[in-house]
This record gives C-alpha cells, sequence and structure tokens, in this order.
C-alpha cells in the first residue's frame, strides 16, 4: 500500500498523544488512590458508591445515636438507682420504727430521718440531664415534673411520653421513662390485694399483707375484689366473718351478716383464708392474710383489690404515722403498726417497680452494645465495598505504569527511526 | 531531418519541465491541508504520414490532474463529522461529569449532613444549639442544591454562545464555498471538463470539509463543476454561487435558550427542527443539551422539589418548641410555564404549574396547546399527549404527573401554547426559609397517657398523627375500659366504642381517629374494667421527638418516581446517567476516531504525497530532460555534419 508522508506523522504522534495520555490516567489513579476519577470511567460503580455512601452515613450516624442512648440510659440508671439506695434506707427505718420498743421522740427522729431521704428522692425525680432537660417529665423535659410535700401530697406534672432514638435501621429503642411508670405507678399492699384496718378499731389486732395463692382464683373474684373481715368478743371467745362489700354478704353464709357470735373463731396469728371450710357455701377467692393481737368487738379490716399509689404517697403516710406517735395507747400502737405492715408492703412494690425500670434500661443497655457491634460489622463491609468500588488496586496500577512507559519509549524510538528515512538524504551532495 | 529532431527534443524537454514543476508543487505542498497530490499526464503529439508510414513527433502534455477519489473524500467528510459531534458532546458532558465527580462538592454528602443534623437533634429535642445546627445544615444543602442548579444553568447559556459561533462558523463557510463554486464554474467553461482547476478544488474541498465539522452537510455535484449543498431536511445552503444563512435566535418558547432558525431563498424564516441538525460541533451541542443537559437540570429539580415538598409535609404535622403548628421549612416550589412569543398578546394568558404530588412527577418537559376548544398537554419524553375540554382537567387524573395547571384569572386565546418546566428550575430556586431554631416541628402535636389509677395491664402506644385534620385537638379524648363488653367507650373527639377484646387482643391493635388529625395509636395489654386512657393536645411537649424520627425517617424512604427510589436514589440515577452517557460518548469517539484515522490513511494512501516517491520523480524527470537535452545537441551535431561536408 502506498503510504504518505503526512500519514506517517499523523500516526506517529497520535499513537504518541495516546500513550502519554494512558500514562497520564494511570499516574493520576496512582496519586489519588482512586480507580474511578469520575462517573463516566464506572457509572455503575459510581452509582452504587453513592447509595453505599448513603447507608454507610445512616450507620454512622445511628452509631452516634447509640453512643448519645447508651449515655442517656446510663445517666437515668445511675438516677434511679440513687432512688433505689433511698428507699432501701426508708425501708430500714419502718423495720427500726416497727420493732416496739420505740417512745414517741424515737419515732419523730426516724420520721426526721425518713422526711430527709424523701426530699432525696424528690430531688432524683426532678433531675435534669447535661441539656437541663427533666430526666421524667416525659416529653414534658422544660417542665418541673414533681411538686408537693409529704403534707399536701406530690403530683406529677409531666406525661406519659417515652424519647426514643434511631438505634438501627429498623429499631427505635426508647431512651427516657416517664416519672408517671418510674414513680407515680406502684401498686399497693402485696401488689393484689391491701388489707387496711378500720380506723375506729380498738383493740390490738395487727394484719399482715397476705398473700394470693391462687392468682385465677382471685382475679375471678365476682365483685372486683372488696371485702372485709369483721370481729366479735364474746366471753373470750373472738369470732370472725367475711363480708362481701358489694353485696353485704356473708361470703361464710350466703345471708346477711347474722348476729354475732360469727362462723369462724379467730387464732391469733393463724392464717385467714378466703376459701370455704366445713359446711360453708363454696367459695374460694385464693387469697388468705392472718391478723396476730386481740382485735375488739366490731374491729373489721377491710381487703380490696391493690390499686396505684404514688412512692411519694407511701412515704408520706409511714412519715405521718411515726410523727402520729402513739402515746403508749395499744389501739395507736396497732394503729401504727398495721400502719409499718402496709408501708413496709407499698415500699417493697415500690422498690421491685424501680428495679423492673432498672432491668429494662439494662436490657437496652446490651441491646445498644449488640447493636453496636452489629454496626462497627456492617460499618467495615461497606468500607470494604466502596474501597472495592472505587480505590486503585496498587500492583496492577504500577505493573501497568511500567507497560504504559515501555510503550511509550518504543513508540517514540520508533517514530523516530522511521521519519529519519527519506530518499532526499542521498540525492545531491 | 534536422528541424524534426529539434522538434521533437523540445516537446520532451517541455514535458520533463512539466513533470518537474509539478513535482516541486507535490513536494511544496506535501504538509497543505486538503492538497491532493497532482501528476502530468503526457500524450504523443499526432505522428507525421510519410511514405513508409507514420512518423513519431515527440510528446505533449495533455493536462495536470489531482489523484482523487470522491468516494474516499466522502467516507473521510462524514467519518470527520461524526467525529466532530462526538467530540464536542464529549467536551460539554466531560465538564458536568467532573463536576459530579468530586465526591465533597457532590450533592450526597450535603443531603447526609442535614440528616445527620436531625438525628443528633433526636437525644436533646431542647437544645437551641443542636436545633440550630440543623437550620444550618439545610441552608448548606439548599445552597449546594443551587449551586449545582446554576451550574448547569451557566452549562446552558455557554451552550447557547457556542451554537451562536458555530452557526457564524457555517455563514462564512458556505459564502466562501459559494465563491468557489463560482470560480471553478467558470474556469470549467473555459477549459472544458478535461482539464480541472486542481488547486481550487482541492481549497473548495477543504472548506467543505471544515463545514462537515461544524454541521453535517449532504453534497450535490452539479455538471458546471459546483456543489450544491444542503442541511436538515434539505434546506439548501449552498445553490451553485449563491449561498443562504442561518441564524441562532432565542427561541419562541423558551428565550433562555438559542435555536437555529434558516432563511430559505424567498426571505422567510424557518426554525429548524432541532434533531434534523446532527453531525459536528453542533450537532454535538444540540444533543448535549437535549439529550443530557435538559434531563440532568430536571431531574435535579425533581430531586429538589421532592425533598422540599415531603419534608415540609411531615415538618406541618409536627409541633415547635412553641406548642405551635410545624411550618413549612423549606419554600414551596412551583413549575414555570413558558408562553410561546406567538401567544395572543392580547388575551396574555398565564399558566400557573402548582405542584401536587412530588412522587408522581417525570423528569420530562411539557407542551401545552389549545386550539379554542381543546387542552392538549404533550409529554416530550415520549410524545403522549391527554386532551380535556377544561385546563383543570390537565393532566388527567388518571395518569398524574405530580403537577396541577391553572390560568388564574387569564383565559387562554385559541393557538396559544406553552413550555411547561415542572421541575426545571426547582434545584436553582429551593430555599430554606425556616429561621428560627425554636420552630423546627420535632414534636408532634397529639399525646397519649394511661390514667395513674389503671389496675389493668392495658397500655396505649405513643402514635402518630398523619394528617392536619381537626387539630389542635377540640378536647380530651378519653378512652374507658368496658370489660363486660369489651370496648372502649370514647368520650370526646369522635365519640363511640372501640372493640377491644383482651383475650385476642392483648398483643396489640391499631386504631386511627380520622377526623383527630388521622392520630394512629395502639392499644395492648389486659385493660381491667373502668381503665382509662387519655388522647390529648400534647401540651408542653418540648421532649417529644416523635416527629423528629418521623423527618429523619425520610432519607432513605423511597418517595420518588412513584416511589421506586428516594432522594439519593434518585440522584445516584442522575449521575449513573450522565456518568453512563460520557462514557457511551467516549467510546464511541475514540471509535470513531480509529475510522476516521482509518479512512483518512486510505485517501492519503490515494492522494497524499509521499516524499520519497516524488523524490524519486525528480530524479526521473531530470533524467528525461537531460535525455531531451542531449537528443536536441545531437541534432545539432548531426546539422553541423552535413554543413561539414559542405566545407
Amino acid at each position: 500500500m502506498r503510504i504518505s508522508t503526512n500519514t506517517i506523522y499523523d500516526a506517529g504522534t497520535s499513537g504518541l498523544v495516546r500513550q502519554s495520555s494512558d500514562l497520564f490516567r494511570t499516574q493520576q489513579q496512582l496519586s489519588t488512590g482512586k480507580r474511578v476519577l469520575a462517573p463516566s470511567d464506572d457509572p455503575v460503580a459510581s452509582a452504587t458508591a453513592l447509595e453505599i455512601d448513603q447507608i454507610k452515613a445512616i450507620n454512622d450516624q445511628q452509631a452516634v445515636n447509640r453512643r448519645d442512648a447508651t449515655s442517656a440510659i446510663g445517666f437515668a440508671e445511675s438516677q434511679i438507682s440513687t432512688a433505689g439506695d433511698l428507699l432501701a434506707s426508708i425501708r430500714e427505718r419502718i423495720i427500726q420504727a416497727g420493732n416496739g420498743a420505740m417512745s414517741d421522740t424515737d419515732l419523730k427522729s426516724i420520721a426526721t430521718d425518713i422526711r430527709g431521704s424523701f426530699s432525696g428522692l424528690m430531688g432524683v425525680a426532678n433531675s435534669r440531664d447535661a441539656f437541663g432537660d427533666y430526666l421524667f417529665s416525659g416529653y414534658r423535659s422544660n417542665t418541673q415534673p414533681f411538686a408537693g410535700s409529704i403534707e399536701a401530697g406530690v403530683t406529677y406534672a409531666g406525661d406519659d411520653g417515652q424519647r426514643e432514638a434511631q438505634v438501627g435501621s429498623s429499631r427505635r429503642l426508647p431512651i427516657s421513662d416517664p416519672g408517671s411508670d418510674v414513680f407515680m405507678r406502684m401498686r399497693t399492699g402485696n401488689g393484689q390485694f391491701t388489707m387496711a384496718p378500720n380506723a375506729a378499731n380498738t383493740g390490738s389486732a395487727v394484719s399482715d399483707l397476705g398473700s394470693v395463692t391462687d392468682g385465677v382464683a382471685w382475679n375471678a373474684a365476682s365483685n372486683g375484689g372488696s371485702y372485709k373481715v369483721v370481729f366479735n368478743v364474746t366471753n373470750n371467745v373472738t369470732t370472725y366473718d367475711i363480708v362481701d362489700n358489694t353485696s353485704g354478704n356473708s361470703l361464710l353464709t350466703g345471708a346477711a351478716p347474722g348476729a354475732a357470735p360469727y362462723p369462724r373463731t379467730y387464732v391469733d396469728g393463724d392464717s385467714i383464708t378466703l376459701a370455704s371450710q366445713g359446711a360453708e357455701p363454696a367459695f374460694d377467692l385464693g387469697a388468705r392474710f392472718s391478723i396476730t393481737g386481740k382485735p375488739a368487738t366490731g374491729d373489721s379490716f377491710s381487703l380490696d383489690r391493690s390499686a396505684t399509689q404514688s412512692v411519694f404517697e407511701t412515704i408520706g403516710d409511714v412519715v405521718k404515722a411515726l410523727e402520729a406517735g402513739t402515746n403508749g395507747n395499744p389501739a395507736a400502737i396497732a394503729r401504727l403498726n398495721n400502719a409499718l405492715s402496709a408501708g413496709l408492703g407499698n415500699i417493697d412494690q415500690a422498690q421491685e417497680a424501680l428495679l423492673t425500670v432498672r432491668s429494662r434500661m439494662g436490657a437496652r443497655a446490651s441491646e445498644l452494645q449488640a447493636l453496636d457491634a452489629l454496626g462497627s460489622d456492617v460499618d467495615l463491609q461497606f468500607q470494604t465495598q466502596l474501597s472495592q468500588l472505587r480505590d486503585v488496586d496498587y500492583t496492577s496500577a504500577i505493573s501497568r505504569l511500567t507497560q504504559q512507559q515501555t510503550y511509550l519509549q518504543a513508540a517514540q524510538q520508533s517514530f523516530l527511526k522511521v521519519s529519519g528515512l527519506s530518499l532526499f538524504n542521498f540525492i545531491g551532495g | 531531418m534536422g528541424t524534426q529532431l529539434y522538434n521533437i527534443g523540445i516537446t520532451g524537454l517541455n514535458a520533463a519541465q512539466a513533470g518537474l514543476i509539478t513535482t516541486g508543487h507535490n513536494i511544496s505542498n506535501a504538509s497543505t491541508p486538503g492538497f491532493s497530490r497532482q501528476q502530468v499526464i503526457l500524450g504523443t503529439n499526432d505522428p507525421q504520414l510519410t511514405g513508409s508510414g507514420f512518423l513519431g513527433q515527440g510528446a505533449r502534455v495533455e493536462t495536470v490532474r489531482r489523484v482523487y477519489s470522491q468516494f474516499l473524500t466522502a467516507q473521510v467528510m462524514e467519518a470527520q463529522t461524526q467525529n466532530a459531534e462526538y467530540a464536542s458532546y464529549s467536551d460539554q458532558i466531560s465538564a458536568l461529569d467532573n463536576l459530579l465527580a468530586d465526591q465533597e462538592a457532590g450533592l450526597s454528602p450535603a443531603m447526609s449532613d442535614f440528616f445527620d443534623a436531625i438525628q443528633s437533634v433526636s437525644s436533646s429535642p431542647t437544645s437551641l444549639a443542636s436545633r440550630q445546627s440543623v437550620i444550618s445544615s439545610a441552608q448548606a444543602m439548599t445552597t449546594r442544591f443551587n449551586t449545582l442548579g446554576q451550574r448547569l444553568d451557566q452549562v446552558s447559556a455557554s451552550l447557547n454562545g457556542q451554537i451562536s459561533g458555530a452557526v457564524t462558523e457555517i455563514n462564512q463557510l458556505v459564502s466562501q464555498i459559494a465563491t468557489y463554486n463560482d470560480q471553478i464554474a467558470v474556469a470549467q467553461s473555459t477549459t472544458g471538463s478535461t482539464r480541472l482547476a486542481n488547486d481550487t478544488l482541492d481549497a473548495r474541498d477543504k472548506l467543505i470539509t471544515q463545514l462537515n465539522e461544524v454541521v453535517r452537510v449532504t453534497q450535490l455535484a452539479q455538471s458546471d463543476g459546483s456543489i450544491n449543498l444542503f442541511i436538515g431536511n434539505g434546506q439548501p445552503l449552498v445553490v451553485g454561487g449563491s449561498s443562504f444563512n442561518l441564524t441562532a435566535t432565542p427561541s419562541l418558547e423558551d428565550p433562555s435558550r438559542t435555536e437555529v432558525t434558516y432563511t430559505a431563498p424567498g426571505g422567510a424564516v424557518l426554525r429548524l427542527q432541532e434533531d434534523t441538525i446532527t453531525g459536528g460541533k453542533l450537532g454535538g451541542l444540540l444533543a448535549f443539551r437535549r439529550d443530557t443537559l435538559d434531563n440532568a437540570q430536571n431531574a435535579l429539580g425533581r430531586v429538589a422539589i421532592g425533598f422540599a415538598e415531603q419534608f415540609n409535609a411531615q415538618h406541618k404535622l409536627g409541633q415547635d418548641l412553641n406548642g405551635a403548628a410545624g411550618t413549612n421549612f423549606f419554600n414551596v416550589l412551583a413549575g414555570k410555564a413558558l408562553p410561546s412569543a406567538l401567544n395572543s398578546t392580547v388575551a396574555a394568558a398565564q399558566v400557573n404549574v402548582t405542584i401536587s404530588n412530588s412522587s408522581d412527577l417525570t423528569t420530562s418537559d411539557y407542551r401545552l396547546t389549545y386550539d379554542g376548544t381543546t387542552y392538549t398537554l404533550t409529554r416530550q419524553s415520549d410524545n403522549v399527549s391527554w386532551s380535556a375540554a377544561t385546563l383543570g382537567g390537565l393532566p388527567p387524573a388518571g395518569s398524574p404527573q405530580g403537577f396541577t395547571l391553572d390560568s388564574g384569572s387569564t383565559t387562554l386565546a385559541a393557538g396559544d401554547a406553552f413550555l411547561i418546566q415542572p421541575t426545571r428550575s426547582g434545584s436553582i430556586d429551593l430555599r430554606t426559609v425556616l429561621t428560627d431554631p425554636r420552630m423546627l416541628a420535632m414534636a408532634m402535636p397529639v399525646a397519649t397517657s394511661a390514667t395513674l389509677a389503671n389496675t389493668g395491664t392495658g397500655a396505649i402506644s405513643a402514635g402518630s398523627v398523619t394528617s392536619t385534620t381537626g387539630l389542635p385537638l377540640a378536647g380530651n379524648i378519653t378512652l374507658t375500659f368496658d370489660a363486660t363488653n369489651n370496648v372502649f367507650n370514647v368520650t370526646g373527639g369522635p365519640g363511640g366504642t372501640l372493640a377491644f377484646n383482651p383475650t385476642t387482643d392483648s398483643g396489640g391493635v391499631s386504631y386511627t381517629l380520622a377526623g383527630q388529625g388521622g392520630f394512629t395509636f395502639q392499644m395492648s395489654g389486659t385493660p381491667r374494667n373502668g381503665d382509662s386512657f387519655v388522647i390529648k393536645a400534647n401540651a408542653s411537649g418540648q421532649g417529644d421527638n416523635r416527629n423528629l424520627l418521623a423527618l429523619a425517617a425520610l432519607q432513605d424512604k423511597k418517595t420518588l418516581a412513584g416511589g421506586a427510589t428516594g432522594f439519593q436514589g434518585a440522584y445516584a440515577q442522575m449521575v449513573a446517567e450522565i456518568g453512563a452517557k460520557a462514557r457511551e460518548v467516549k467510546v464511541n469517539q475514540t471509535a470513531q476516531g480509529v475510522l476516521l484515522s482509518r479512512v483518512t490513511e486510505s485517501q492519503q494512501s490515494l492522494s497524499g504525497v509521499n516524499l520519497d516517491e516524488e523524490a524519486a520523480n525528480l530524479l526521473r524527470y531530470q533524467q528525461a530532460y537531460q535525455a531531451a537535452g542531449k537528443m536536441i545537441e545531437l541534432a545539432s551535431r548531426l546539422f553541423d555534419t552535413l554543413l561539414n561536408i559542405g566545407g
């Protein structure tokens, strides 16, 4: 084929230009560490990388959310643990007060001590986080949740709101607990029912907290669970009847309570079961309690399904009972002991409620840890993927650089040789 | 006899001289662009008839012709015009490609930063500093949207300038070609078709090649040697010695867009259909604008509009730090309707384009026409059109396009046309309008609570609002459980009852109060008879972050293109489309470059000058010249011989 001289030069230079632009590109890849310099280099990889960038950013942000959640939960947990300590000390004081040998002065000083704990507990309940937000006011983080005193009672001004954080791609975790759950909704008595002496009792009878032996039977109680036990003393024999408060009938006879003496005989300290015995009409409420001391005629104790009461009210009741004193009066001592027994039960319920909250928090904290481990695993995967999509493989790039360098040199040298050939070199002279 | 010998010798000298001159011409023009090597064509003189037969009378130069193939030259021109189109497309698109390549300058990091800032508020919804950072990062993100949009606008504006430049170049070239046509026709009429004006023909071919590098033209050779050139659908640019001009003018529909018009022989101005102008630099510019830039602007605008609309909608469901309902976070974006310059100036109708649902938006532009009775809307990406008797009936409810049209207080005149651009300017127009950090609506306006005295295990979820209907709540709504009938009696709000059977429903049942903000909540557990739950206004709920979580969830929610993709996905799709197109053009350009060098080689192989060959010719003609000279010397000596006989 005929070759024009122009073609020799054109082909030679375009070859050189192409070789050096390839070389430049490889050099650029090496100096930036990126395989994909512009989306056009690998459109699919660039688009995928953008998507992964976003997922990775979300994952990173969730790690920050988890860190914030962990610290928020940790802070709240420490506050609740303080509250638990305060309750434990109050509990000790109540036991101390109940040992029987206390003068009114001693009781008052115990009451003063408990008042101190009460203030401490109010402080905990009104505590704020690092941003100045109240921890236990639900959504109302700028509203002081608890206000009041033992005398006036404590009211809750927060709400039931529970703040959540996005800690995983499909997991929102609560990071706060409203004060209503932590301090307000405590069951009274033994958690199922409460025993309360009639205020007009004159005997020295003291009730324990009682217990439910058959939950199904207790829950099935036809009247919703409201009874009372009434005592009578005739000829030094104490008898009692159990009355359904709703129907007004005796459980033991099925009819309206008759005149004393009553169907069952009272033995100090024996347990009284709410189930039929002997020839009594059949009934079984699955509950029992025991009463110690000497009830007087007409004394009664009511048994009601547990209600809810705040921990502050529980403490207030105890303090008020302690401060009322006994003045050595057996009926007053019985009232105090009944109050202390009920108080102890309520404090136990409160402690249990706090423990429940703490264990919930613990579960959240450990879930956060698990999510963290998962999150960093996933992050590593994303990094690997991004690197595979975008980053240059140095080994192959360096070997390519050397190769392209060789090609360019060969092209340069061969071009010089070919372009130097001309017949004119030999004409004339 | 002596004279004859002299004469033959001189014809040889002349022939050799012509050969030397032509070779010299070839050597001198070896690197002249468009030059075809020339050859001297020799013939024998008419022989003399003698008694012993014909006696040769020497040589004569028949013609000097260029070594040329119409076919190969046409191939080079075609390859050239295609190559120039790819090159100009590639120049333009690589600017976009590089703009989007920057990981830091792109839109993605700005969007991620914005959502990060939102999430950071979740642990401290009352912190004004965290809230301020949301607004700051929103402003940074809107600025990024604006910058990208403006950058695309600048590209579009610079295209206008380049299109005008290309048109000027075309006009200059066609008038020069027409002049050459004239010269060639005149020359050919005197010399006839066998003796051509080689160098003028080469010069004209070179101009036609240059013209093809600007735009593709079709050629038609005429018998008088001139060449007629046509563009587009066959509009003549050059006919013989006359040329016709193109003009770059603002489009009638969109004044910001330069179009190419053609002034026909009669003087009438014709709009050239854009996709018929192909090849060359101009073809590349127009194709880039049509296929890539318009799409990119619309796609980016759609992300901006979708972002603003969805975020605003969720934000308005919320409640701010002052307890007020959320307001627009970003400005409300609207589409554009550009009236045609030919529209009736009497009616001066205006059309408003309101975005109704960003998830239905496409990235196409639309054309609206009115013929006096019927409105017709045509989607330009695929030419699907809809007609309706009223403007409000477009686009039809059955094929939502994400926007609605109205003409406000004006009325369209018959023959009016509008270019509808729903998303074109979205990215440039986006602004953050919320500036007070207290007005970030991170809470929800409705809260729930369980009455403290409840003794069952029933629970009510925090719930969420899904509309603004009936908000703020007129009063508290109390749900009281009736264990006999297994229902919640509802006091306040919608009233009535909600069925709930603890035996089967304790795992949780959802309810929605449509008239009360579409409030959706869940009841679970086992409530005891008489237990009550309250749904009420979220008074003082500064610590509530429910709406914040809902806003943050928008980040990867698939809300665009009918739920097929999210904001980030739509942006990634745009980047991928531009990247893929840039790659395609680059690959085509490389392939076309190879093709161009192949056909150029073939053409040069025929017409190009090879200096070695010319050197050999030089020697050949030199020797021929010397030989002819020797012959004259010999003739002289022969003559002397005769003279000497006499002496």
